[in-house]
């Protein structure tokens, strides 16, 4: 069953002043549609400035879109600030990368804990201390950790924190914005099988934002590739990674460095993402793909299917 | 201490000043016994180390476990808080406890280092020129044409396009990957005999990652300079290193060459680390996670890993393990080693 289904999101966000000229606009996300199915995996991967994160706050409600439309659970999301937008905030929850700041350092563990359940009005205070232990004891916290404040937490244990004060609504759908990325291999490694075990659980729908191809390869069950703004490929994890269509993809999936061998099958990619204030024209890959012709300088190829559950947005793919 | 050979001119050979002709046998650098601590917090508790010249060595550990510390002590980098034992001989001299205008001379001479932000390592109000050739005056006694034909090069070698126009560009004109490359141009100017790496990626993008890395290792063949990468990936001293050092809470627990430490790891703490990396290919399997954490302040009284060690047995968390070589060139610090029982 689809959860969550974002239906070709717009968002821009002006510069400058509007007083002299013509407005610019930085494009963040262009035309973008993905699902999330319930108890599946999702992982949005791509570089900086690439639209992954204000894709995760256009699905989460959190930043309007442009144009196109966020459907949760068959619905469109209610308007900001209405009654029944506090109520579906239970449904959809965000984990954080910046541990933190995600964090209020002048409340204990518990207390951070407790807050969704008060303010969502869920239980009353022996039940919401009973939930409390129960959420830390879930996601491998002592009760004595419950007494502690955010800044006496290891990196590990914060990123717990946050997941257990993340799920205390119970949530179905939750959005995980790079939540390893700052932590150590080792604990990185805890936080991802606590996840995919936490959502086999309780059958959460995850919509995983990484620029770490090899985890979100890992958790995913379907991955989208994202481009300034633009979906460039999108189909099941194993498939975009083994054999990737797009020459972006191709070449994301060729800089990843293995284990043993480094980087063995490496293709070079020149140059680096560029700014989205200033896209190029035409496919926005083409500046650096060392596969461009004329069609990809003056045309934006479409995301079109290429065999089932497969896209792929490039004039040189055959679909 | 300015070599002559660190003053030819511009258009002199690549090669770094001592070549790796007649004193190929001595190390580049060798590190004995370095201790460093904070206040009464010991962060470095005896650090035994020999980078060979024109090798690549890397360094990998979490957070914490000294992998920087240990260079920054050898270079006198660390604030005066610190407390700092032992020696880091280069050729005959020992750098430790050495005098500033010696340190001044060996750091961006005959040790280069570049770090992991080089935004923040770049001055904002200085162009990429100057501070190019502020590096080469001081440590290759350039200046005028001579110098600037020289950045010129310098940004030519390190793979930045129209190199003469771009020597007038502030850092902010620049993308990460391109800062990150001057860094590494600013590192060369001096002809190190040793360049140090402390996670010169960690902030770049996936793809301009992979083309730094490649250009260190280039660069590293080219001029036969020693390198130390220090890494929190062991993927990325895969691609980059001949030989690795897994450093644990302060000390090395395993160097081996880097397809041996990879492939046939001795130390329970390397095989842990290397199965909580994600595959990159293959059946997705369940990561190994380490349980609980390094330790924070005190080690404790046996082997610094037994606590989360799933191989300790009961004199592992009663007497340290000493390094043991168990082939050329790989040695293990690890008890139940010795007792050969452990796989």
């Amino acid at each position: 069953m689809t959860l969550l289904r974002l239906n070709n999101i717009t968002r821009r966000f002006p510069l400058g002043s509007p007083l002299y000229g013509p407005r610019k606009y930085l494009v963040a996300v262009d035309g973008v549609s993905l699902d999330v199915e319930m108890g599946r995996t999702t992982g949005i991967v791509g570089e900086s400035g690439c639209g992954k994160s204000t894709t995760g706050r256009i699905a989460l409600g959190l930043e309007p879109p442009d144009s196109g439309g966020v459907l949760f659970q068959g619905l469109p999301l209610p308007r900001i600030d209405s009654k029944k937008w506090r109520a579906q905030r239970r449904q959809m929850q965000l984990v954080f990368q910046d541990t933190l700041a995600a964090l209020d350092r002048r409340m204990t563990v518990s207390a951070l804990v407790a807050e969704p359940l008060a303010i969502h009005g869920i239980g009353d205070t022996a039940s919401r201390k009973e939930c409390v232990a129960e959420l830390l004891h879930g996601v491998g916290l002592g009760e004595d950790h419950g007494m502690l404040y955010p800044h006496q937490l290891s990196g590990g244990q914060r990123q717990r924190v946050v997941l257990a004060r993340a799920l205390a609504p119970k949530p179905s759908l939750l959005v995980c914005d790079e939540p390893v990325s700052a932590l150590d291999v080792s604990v990185q490694a805890q936080i991802v099988d606590l996840l995919m075990d936490v959502q086999q659980e309780l059958g959460l729908g995850l919509l995983f934002i990484s620029h770490d191809l090899r985890v979100v390869r890992h958790v995913s069950d379907r991955i989208v590739v994202m481009y300034l703004g633009r979906v460039v490929e999108q189909g099941r994890a194993d498939a975009i990674i083994d054999q990737p269509a797009h020459p972006y993809t191709q070449a994301l999936v060729s800089a990843m460095p293995r284990l043993p061998g480094g980087f063995d099958h490496y293709v070079a990619l020149p140059g680096e993402p560029p700014s989205p204030t200033d896209r190029p024209c035409g496919c926005p890959f083409h500046p650096r793909c060392p596969l461009a012709r004329d069609v990809c300088r003056q045309s934006l190829p479409e995301l079109l299917p290429l065999g089932p559950e497969r896209q792929v947005a490039c004039h040189l793919v055959r679909h | 201490m300015l070599h002559k050979s660190f003053q030819n001119s511009a258009g002199a050979a690549l090669l770094p000043a001592h070549g790796i002709g007649a004193s190929a046998t001595k190390p580049a650098i060798s590190i004995a016994g370095l201790r460093v601590a904070f206040g009464d917090v010991p962060v470095l508790h005896g650090v035994d180390l020999a980078v060979n010249k024109g090798e690549a060595l890397g360094i990998v550990g979490e957070s914490g476990c000294g992998k920087s510390v240990t260079w920054r002590a050898v270079l006198g980098l660390l604030p005066k808080s610190a407390k700092i034992g032992g020696e880091a001989r280069i050729g005959d001299l020992d750098l430790v406890g050495a005098r500033q205008s010696v340190l001044d001379r060996v750091r961006g001479g005959r040790i280069a280092m570049i770090f992991q932000d080089p935004a923040s390592a770049l001055n904002p109000v200085h162009r990429i020129g100057a501070q190019i050739t502020e590096a080469l005056r001081l440590h290759r006694g350039l200046s005028g044409a001579a110098a600037r034909a020289e950045a010129c090069r310098l940004l030519d070698q390190v793979g930045i396009a129209a190199a003469a126009s771009r020597l007038n560009a502030y850092p902010h004109e620049l993308s990460g990957g391109q800062n990150q490359r001057v860094m590494i141009a600013i590192a060369l100017a001096g002809r190190p005999e040793l360049l140090i790496a402390d996670e010169p990626t960690t902030a770049l993008d996936a793809t301009v990652q992979a083309q730094i890395l490649l250009l260190l290792k280039d660069i590293q063949r080219d001029t036969g300079m020693a390198l130390v990468m220090i890494s929190h990936d062991l993927a990325a001293v895969a691609a980059v290193c001949d030989r690795a050092c897994v450093m644990y809470a302060g000390q090395i627990v395993e160097t081996a060459p880097k397809h041996t430490l990879l492939t046939a790891p001795e130390h329970p703490y390397t095989c842990d680390l290397i199965g909580a990396i994600p595959p990159s290919h293959g059946p997705r399997m369940r990561l190994t996670a380490i349980a609980g954490a390094p330790p924070q302040r005190n080690l404790p009284p046996g082997c610094a890993y037994a606590p989360r060690c799933r191989h300790a047995i009961a004199v592992c968390r009663t007497s340290r393990p000493e390094p043991r070589q168990v082939a050329a060139r790989h040695s293990v610090r690890c008890l139940r080693l010795d007792a050969g029982t452990y796989q």
